[in-house]
């Protein structure tokens, strides 16, 4: 084996930063977006059709780009934010572009499950856009929303290790230059199996959650 | 307390234009319980949500507690919506919270204080007879429970006006019957107004006082409960007494009239309020010199008045017979005669 024990954790701590910090800041992109698809569609909370086509439309321009395409890019954009487009940090920038829009659709689809009677029920209430929101849209979702983000956590999972074949670091950087370019099988192995464990790790967790927030 | 003028709602759909309420104007008293009734797609639903603007109509007005809504802003309506319950058919209550927490829900948005919240909860559960589900989760419990939360959760910010919008139609006729009871509960116990839309006429004649007749957007019968069931004039109101209402001839005693042939007719008598309790047929029998069978006959109760229909042969000399009729014709009792086709 060319690398050591120090490495592969090391690549490992490189995949597990990348997938949180693209998690969160695609999360925050994605929620607000996913939520605003369903609001702003017609017959909706605040139905406004140039709302809801202008970011349906954006979202599918950049689903429509397959993430190693999407990733050089925005290289311009990676450079401007991060200052470099080499490394784990500006390897997020690409993820984020990549899995906001997804976490969005998936938001979409989750909260159109809500039985309308229930927001309904709300107007009828008199609350507010907001209260609608808040405590009623994402209560009755929040258990297929979590199933929601494991899919896309999993997603950052599988992304993240291309986003490392190009200098991003990380297990799929490892799985690449080392276990790939150099012929090293055990390498290529030990990657793979550490990414199965993961995902199913990430499954399990989601399912087991989403599943306490639906039965309590 | 509501009062509809000149109601209309037009949708577009596919290019066509379809009035679901065609210029409605009806008003519903302060303490009444008023039920509409249509089949379905004739423009009950689109009525009862235009009181606490989940629709919004296209021309006309609907004043609610001498509001006008139409001039309302936004915030004004949500304010006006506080004052309103609405129960629905399918109880539409959140799964992701307990029973207290979804009774608490418009109290909460009221930003009303917890002590207050807990308080209030506890005594509407109380009422609805459901004080030990406070922690259950809606799929714990069954439909007339469920239902019986929602009202609760109607009920919670003390509204004057309550909207039940098709309230007992996913229940057993059972259930139906208690949540019926309920709904009376409240009227009497909290003084408060019910409007109650349905395309049962067992729930009109259960618990309503005034009901309407809607039809393709329009209200084409109203009246108390007691006039619209004792004498329908539209075929629709009487096809929907009808449901209720068995004032039909049964056919094997349409065939018995059918064959006899000669001297009989048939009549139907309708009783109304006191007079059915006079005993009407013995003084004529003993009057006139005419004999008589009951074919067919019930009492119904309406709005705590008997109301008595029987179908009655006549046997005798026509003269004797028509003296017979008119000392029958009195006041709140009506006598017609049957054909055995247009019975």
């Amino acid at each position: 084996m060319l690398v050591n024990q120090e490495k592969i954790i090391e690549a490992l701590i490189e995949t597990v930063q990348m997938v949180a910090f693209s998690l969160l800041f695609s999360a925050l992109i994605g929620l607000p977006l996913g939520i605003l698809l369903v609001v702003t569609r017609k017959g909706h909370l605040l139905e406004n059709t140039v709302v809801f086509n202008i970011i349906n439309s954006i979202i599918n321009i950049f689903r429509s780009v397959p993430f190693i395409i999407l990733m050089v890019a925005i290289i311009p954009i990676t450079r401007m934010i991060v200052g470099t487009s080499i490394g784990t940090a500006a390897a997020v920038v690409p993820l984020v572009f990549y899995a906001g829009p997804y976490i969005a659709r998936l938001i979409e689809n989750s909260l159109l499950e809500v039985d309308p009677g229930v927001i309904e029920a709300a107007e009828a209430m008199g609350a507010t856009p907001g209260q609608i929101i808040l405590k009623f849209l994402i209560p009755e979702a929040l258990s297929s929303l979590v199933l929601g983000f494991t899919i896309a956590t999993i997603g950052l999972v599988g992304a993240s290790a291309m986003a490392g074949a190009v200098g991003g670091g990380g297990l799929g950087d490892l799985a690449i230059t080392y276990g790939y370019q150099r012929f090293d099988t055990t390498v290529m192995l030990i990657t793979v199996a550490i990414l199965v464990v993961m995902v199913q790790g990430l499954q399990s967790f989601g399912n087991i959650l989403s599943k306490k927030i639906r039965r309590r | 307390m509501i009062e509809f003028q000149n109601l209309k709602k037009v949708y577009e759909s596919g290019g066509q234009q379809v009035a679901a309420l065609d210029g409605i104007d009806l008003k519903i008293n302060k303490g009444e319980i008023f039920g509409v009734i249509g089949f379905s797609g004739a423009g009950k639903s689109s009525l009862i949500r235009c009181v606490n603007w989940l629709e919004k109509p296209t021309s006309g007005k609907v004043i609610v507690s001498g509001h006008d809504l139409t001039a309302l802003s936004v915030r004004e309506i949500r304010e006006v919506k506080r004052n309103i319950g609405m129960v629905f058919q399918h109880f539409n209550l959140l799964n992701s919270k307990t029973v207290f927490a979804n009774v608490a829900m418009p109290l909460t948005l009221a930003k009303v204080p917890k002590d207050e919240i807990k308080k209030r909860v506890h005594e509407l559960l109380e009422f609805v007879g459901l004080a030990d589900k406070a922690n259950s989760y809606p799929d714990q419990l069954s439909g007339g429970q469920k239902q019986r939360i929602g009202i609760a959760r109607a009920l919670a910010t003390q509204p004057s006006i309550l909207l039940c919008d098709e309230a007992t139609s996913a229940l057993d006729p059972q259930t139906t019957s208690s949540i019926l009871q309920l709904l009376k509960k409240i009227n009497k116990e909290y003084n408060i107004t019910i409007l109650i839309i349905t395309h049962e006429m067992s729930v009109i004649r259960e618990i309503c006082d005034r009901v309407a007749v809607i039809e393709a957007g329009k209200i084409i019968e109203e009246g108390t409960v007691f006039n619209v069931f004792s004498s329908p004039k539209t075929p629709t109101a009487k096809n929907f007494v009808s449901t209720v209402m068995n004032d039909q001839i049964p056919d094997s005693i349409k065939q018995v009239i059918k064959k006899q042939q000669g001297l009989q007719k048939v009549f139907r008598i309708n009783f109304v309020g006191n007079s059915a309790g006079q005993p009407l047929l013995s003084q004529v029998a003993k009057k006139f010199n005419i004999d008589f069978n009951v074919l067919f006959g019930n009492i119904t109760e309406l709005q705590g008045t008997p109301f008595g229909n029987l179908i009655v042969e006549f046997q005798g000399p026509d003269s004797e017979i028509r003296r017979a009729i008119q000392y029958i014709s009195q006041e709140k009792v009506s006598i017609k005669e049957v054909t055995t086709r247009a019975s």
